[in-house]
């Protein structure tokens, strides 16, 4: 099957008027305005195969956003080319737009003052859903996202992760084969962002659609995405699995043991002892957490298993925040 | 599309009957500058009259502006600007419906609103006072409503093509005032044009100012009358109408196309 998103090379370049403090500043600024080049997307390149779920990472300001909008057909890369669902966004016009779903974790269409009722007509109306479509997907939706009795409920009253499962109802009540996700849990408590994750997860399987997300909590990236692209400055570092990435990135693994014995003061294993086969993360009797170098993992962890009286250990990755913090520190290919 | 306009305006004033304080306040204003206006050339034209204007003309001149007025004015450039500098552009871009055409059902469902309200006032105050009843003239309306509808469409575009200079400038808004500022003069909002110096008259004339509002209101009045005249007006207006159009056709295109500060 083609890919359902081609990006070729994609950049974007914004001109930016650049002011000096002060009143001196804004006047210069006023009759000679300079200005600085931001380039927001450089040479990025990827594709999206049907029915792929793919997380976008990266620090604020790294171009994911900006991405997404080229996609979406509402920013015009300064370089490069796009095909999606195959259309050129930009000039794909109504036929384009039928196709996608672009959701804003920050800015949302929902008419304020109305009931969100009303906003899924006006959209029934806008993509030109028949009624009995409209009252079947309405009901897919409401109750794969447990909306029961906020339909009626102005906006302005409903909480922010109602807010947003509404916002996903609107955005998918044309049934969008390709979903733009910008930030989907922004600000969400967290049973709210399971709630958005398990609808996610239901709604590709159903309907088989290709999901493009960016957002800030790892959960989500680790319970919905088969597939990230980290971004930073522009720059696409890598594009591929989560777990390739980890073993690229962390040249470390913990060990978690569970400390038996422990009887008098006397015999109780302590950090000092600990810190002779690994740097010592968190100690507190029975529990403790050693990192060791990948490849001494195993070996270590006989030694620790002959050394003490071990009631459990595991060996695990270092938590996917410090791998995403270390990569973007250090770089990816650097790693290689 | 008539669907689309009907859930567009539909929702629209489901929006209003939450502000129904709103509506009120914007009702007192849109009746309010006329109402000042009228006071004064009252006073001023006392038992005479002024530039062939007595008492009852001023009367049904500025009852004539001020239902023209609320059926031609627009406040789209202050939506754009909204739309524009905070984002919500953004998912009106992403759906299959140019974001003018909710502009257009927006100003549908405002002016089907005052204008209704403020036609009921009229009749009320007619039946009451002789002097600003208008004379049975079937014809003479229905060029006044084709003088009001090329009149309400070219100041649609000029304040959604004002708003649209939101990207480049902050100051889009201030544009839009300034213009108004000017057209409380220009289009004949505290005077008949035929009050002004000719200059600035002329002025009035040359520039689509007079077609903005003067044009209809005299045209309902009685003020312009015979068919050289009012073909003549007509014409204006839709030479400033299709100027208008190509105006917001070229900043439509060229500012789409440097839309998006950074984000994200």
């Amino acid at each position: 099957m083609p890919s359902i998103v081609t990006a070729e090379r994609l950049s974007k370049t914004f001109q930016v008027k650049v002011r000096d403090p002060g009143l001196r500043g804004a006047l210069r600024a006023l009759f000679r305005p300079r200005y600085r080049d931001v380039h927001a997307v450089r040479d990025v390149t990827f594709r999206l195969e049907p029915g792929e779920i793919v997380a976008f990472l990266g620090p604020n300001g790294a171009g994911k956003t900006t991405t997404l909008k080229m996609l979406a057909g509402l920013l015009y890369p300064t370089n490069g080319r796009v095909e999606v669902a195959g259309f050129v966004p930009w000039t794909g016009g109504p036929p384009f737009k039928r196709r996608i779903a672009l959701v804003l974790g920050n800015r949302q269409q929902l008419v304020w003052d109305l009931p969100p009722e009303e906003t899924f007509l006006l959209n029934r109306a806008i993509y030109d859903i028949p009624e009995a479509d409209y009252r079947e997907r309405l009901a897919e939706l409401v109750a794969l996202l447990e909306l029961g009795d906020v339909l009626q409920k102005p906006v302005r009253q409903l909480s922010l992760g109602e807010r947003m499962k509404c916002e996903l109802t609107a955005s998918l009540l044309h049934r969008p084969p390709l979903l733009f996700l910008d930030e989907p849990t922004l600000g969400l408590d967290v049973t709210a962002q399971e709630a958005i994750r398990r609808f996610l997860i239901a709604y590709r399987e159903r309907h088989g659609a290709t999901v493009l997300l960016t957002s800030h909590y790892m959960q989500d990236v680790t319970a919905l995405a088969s597939r990230v692209l980290m971004i930073n400055r522009g720059r696409l570092l890598y594009d591929g699995a989560l777990e390739a990435l980890v073993a690229r990135i962390a040249r470390t693994k913990r060990i978690e043991l569970v400390l038996g014995g422990g009887g008098g003061d006397g015999n109780r294993v302590t950090a000092e002892a600990l810190a002779a086969f690994g740097e010592v993360k968190s100690f507190r009797f029975p529990n403790a957490v050693l990192e060791v170098r990948r490849e001494d993992a195993p070996a270590t962890s006989a030694r620790l298993l002959a050394a003490f009286p071990v009631a459990d250990l595991s060996i695990e990755d270092p938590p996917i925040e410090e791998v995403i913090r270390l990569a973007f520190a250090r770089g990816v290919e650097e790693d290689e | 599309m008539i669907r689309r306009y009907a859930a567009l305006i539909r929702n629209a004033w489901l929006v209003d009957l939450q502000y129904r304080a709103s509506i009120v306040l914007w009702l007192l204003w849109g009746v309010t500058e006329p109402a000042i206006a009228l006071g004064i050339w009252w006073a001023i034209a006392g038992d005479g009259s002024v530039a062939g204007y007595a008492r009852a003309d001023f009367a049904r001149y500025f009852f004539a502006v001020m239902l023209i007025n609320q059926l031609t004015i627009a406040w789209d450039s202050w939506y754009l600007d909204r739309w524009i500098r905070e984002g919500d552009l953004n998912y009106r871009l992403a759906r299959p419906l140019h974001p003018a055409h909710e502009a257009v059902a927006e100003n549908i469902a405002y002016k089907a609103r005052t204008a209704s309200v403020i036609l009921v006032v009229w009749l009320l105050v007619a039946a009451a006072w002789p002097a600003v009843r208008l004379p049975f003239d079937p014809g003479r309306w229905a060029i006044t409503a084709l003088a009001v509808l090329l009149a309400a469409a070219m100041r649609f575009f000029i304040s959604f093509t004002t708003g649209l200079l939101a990207f480049w400038t902050t100051r889009a808004t201030a544009i839009m005032e300034l213009h108004a500022g000017v057209s409380l003069f220009l289009a004949g909002r505290i005077a008949p044009l035929a009050l002004l110096p000719p200059a600035v008259a002329g002025v009035a004339g040359a520039l689509w100012f007079r077609s903005m509002l003067a044009f209809p209101v005299d045209v309902l009045t009685g003020a312009v009358h015979g068919t050289d005249a009012v073909l003549r007006g007509l014409a204006w207006q839709a030479v400033w109408l299709g100027v208008w159009i190509a105006a917001y056709r070229l900043a439509w295109s060229r500012g789409i196309r440097r839309y998006g500060a950074v984000g994200g």
